[in-house]
């Protein structure tokens, strides 16, 4: 098996005394597109949360690209092209729609081509090009994503982590943004995707793995393995 | 009422106005930027205030008024970040930073108060104006420093509105009031942000301190008024809204000396108050606040 470009070993990780985490261990390849689903409250944004550096795992290993990075500072791990889109946020809700890609090239490493990098991202979303001079406050549910997905894009990731990106979407935005993020893997970033809505992500990714409890209770490819009914039976416990 | 104590009502208007607006704008950066209250926020006017006049004066080491006012903007920039790492930065990740804020804010103020008893003694102290003399403005004669002050004031805080919109620095440190998770997740040092901001309000509050050490005396409980005045202001015209608490910070000068004229300096704290609490009973998140 070629070195996974991140890995993530034997994470453990709460907030106070609550361990939220059990050991968990994953792992993303170049060019991979890897969902991660599972119940509520079960240690999803938990995770991209520790990846990201907002939380310090209390035990384990976080690799990229094989360097360290668990319980570093976030800034140090934007720098390094690990991009996490946080979930159903509304981001910087007083500024504009324009203002808010700008600052997503706020990375050193995404400055130099933030000009070409935005008009990519407002190709990519031509909603937002209508729409970018207006407070994201005013945005529907969906355009709010989208922007939130383009201030990622606008960092320019190496990998790009999404949390439920279709969170309490109507069915044809969810489709439209489907279609967004297949065109963003297209271009070679690989995705983790965290996500509640199972069939979105078999539609989207190569791998998936079912985190319970803060383990990772299944590990199954997109395609073969499991059957999308056994895994919706798996998901809602009635197996 | 003749048109020599209007245009004294509107000019004493206009430069209370102006002083407010620059203390509330720096009051309410911190709010929006950390969500706290700094009551240290008037002491840092009245230190900046004795700074300058330490240079500036030929009691002190009478390096002329621009050394003062540039020194003593300079070292309440540097106090301000100092103060954050000191007054906030140890507390910010244990929970009910408001409450903690208050406690330190109002340690910080007490101590530099008597401090600056300690350092400059009781004895009045007064800044030379800007400018000399007066200008005449429609027939009507105005003295030159107060004509400067409402309109450097205006000036000062178009310039911060500018940085605040315009500059990658600006837009980080408005990023990580609006959203703190956020603005770490796309790379911004947002503790650096949050040093900035109180650097960039204690400037401000000393810029205003400065230009009132020329109206009145200096002392060492001189910013405690103003303090108030800010607090009414940057609440009145809705916390975190630039463009709120400068058009408040002139409302509420204006009609202070309004009432100065026509009810009397000792009734106007409460005419003041009970406005406040009447516009907060119609719009309970100030007259441009929001949520």
């Amino acid at each position: 098996m070629p070195s996974a470009l991140l890995e993530v070993e034997g994470i453990e990780a709460g907030y106070g005394r609550t361990q939220v985490l059990r050991g968990l261990s994953l792992h993303l390849s170049q060019g991979e597109r890897v969902g991660l689903f599972g119940p509520n409250g079960h240690g999803k944004t938990t995770l991209l949360r520790t990846i990201s550096g907002l939380l310090r795992p209390w035990r384990g290993n976080i690799r990229l690209a094989g360097t360290g990075i668990a319980g570093a500072d976030p800034r140090a791990i934007v720098d390094r092209g690990l991009i996490h889109v946080p979930q159903a946020n509304t981001l910087f809700p007083e500024m504009t729609v324009l203002e808010n890609l700008k600052l997503g090239a706020y990375a050193p490493r995404a400055r130099a081509d933030a000009a070409a990098t935005l008009d990519r991202v407002l190709a990519l979303f031509p909603r937002l090009s209508e729409r970018r001079d207006q407070p994201c406050r005013t945005l529907s549910g969906g355009e709010r994503q989208m922007v939130s997905i383009g201030v990622g894009l606008m960092a320019r990731p190496a990998i790009l982590m999404l949390d439920e990106p279709t969170l309490g979407l109507a069915p044809l935005i969810k489709d439209e943004l489907l279609e967004a993020i297949r065109q963003v893997a297209d271009t070679g970033v690989p995705l983790l995707v965290v996500e509640q809505d199972v069939e979105f992500l078999l539609s989207l990714t190569d791998r998936l793995y079912m985190l319970n409890h803060g383990e990772i209770e299944l590990e199954t490819s997109s395609d073969g393995g499991l059957d999308h009914a056994r895994i919706l039976e798996m998901y809602f416990g009635k197996g | 009422m003749d048109l020599d104590s209007a245009a004294a009502i509107l000019v004493s208007g206009l430069v209370l106005g102006s002083l407010y607006a620059m203390m509330a704008t720096g009051l309410s950066l911190i709010w929006s930027t950390l969500g706290i209250f700094n009551f240290a926020h008037g002491v840092f006017m009245t230190l900046g205030a004795y700074i300058a006049w330490q240079v500036a004066d030929g009691a002190g080491l009478g390096w002329g008024l621009a050394a003062g006012i540039a020194v003593g903007v300079a070292v309440l920039v540097g106090l301000g970040c100092v103060a954050e790492q000191v007054l906030v930065r140890p507390f910010q990740d244990r929970g009910n930073l408001v409450l903690t804020a208050v406690i330190t804010t109002l340690a910080a103020l007490i101590f530099l108060e008597n401090a600056i008893l300690l350092g400059w003694g009781p004895r009045l102290k007064q800044l030379p104006p800007l400018v000399d003399g007066t200008v005449s403005i429609a027939g009507v004669a105005i003295s030159a420093h107060e004509a400067v002050i409402i309109v450097l004031s205006p000036a000062i805080l178009l310039a911060l509105w500018l940085f605040l919109k315009m500059s990658r620095l600006g837009s980080a440190i408005r990023a990580v009031g609006q959203n703190r998770d956020a603005a770490l997740l796309i790379g911004v040092p947002v503790s650096r942000m949050y040093m900035a901001a109180f650097g960039l309000s204690a400037g401000l509050a000393a810029m205003a301190g400065i230009l009132l050490a020329s109206i009145r005396f200096l002392t060492p409980t001189m910013g405690g008024e103003p303090l108030v005045k800010a607090l009414i202001v940057a609440i009145f015209g809705g916390l975190g809204s630039l463009l709120g608490t400068v058009a408040a910070a002139y409302i509420i000068g204006l009609l202070e000396a309004l009432s100065t004229y026509f009810i009397g300096l000792y009734w106007t704290p409460a005419i003041l108050f009970a406005i406040m609490i009447l516009v907060l009973m119609v719009r309970p998140s100030g007259l441009l606040g929001r949520k």
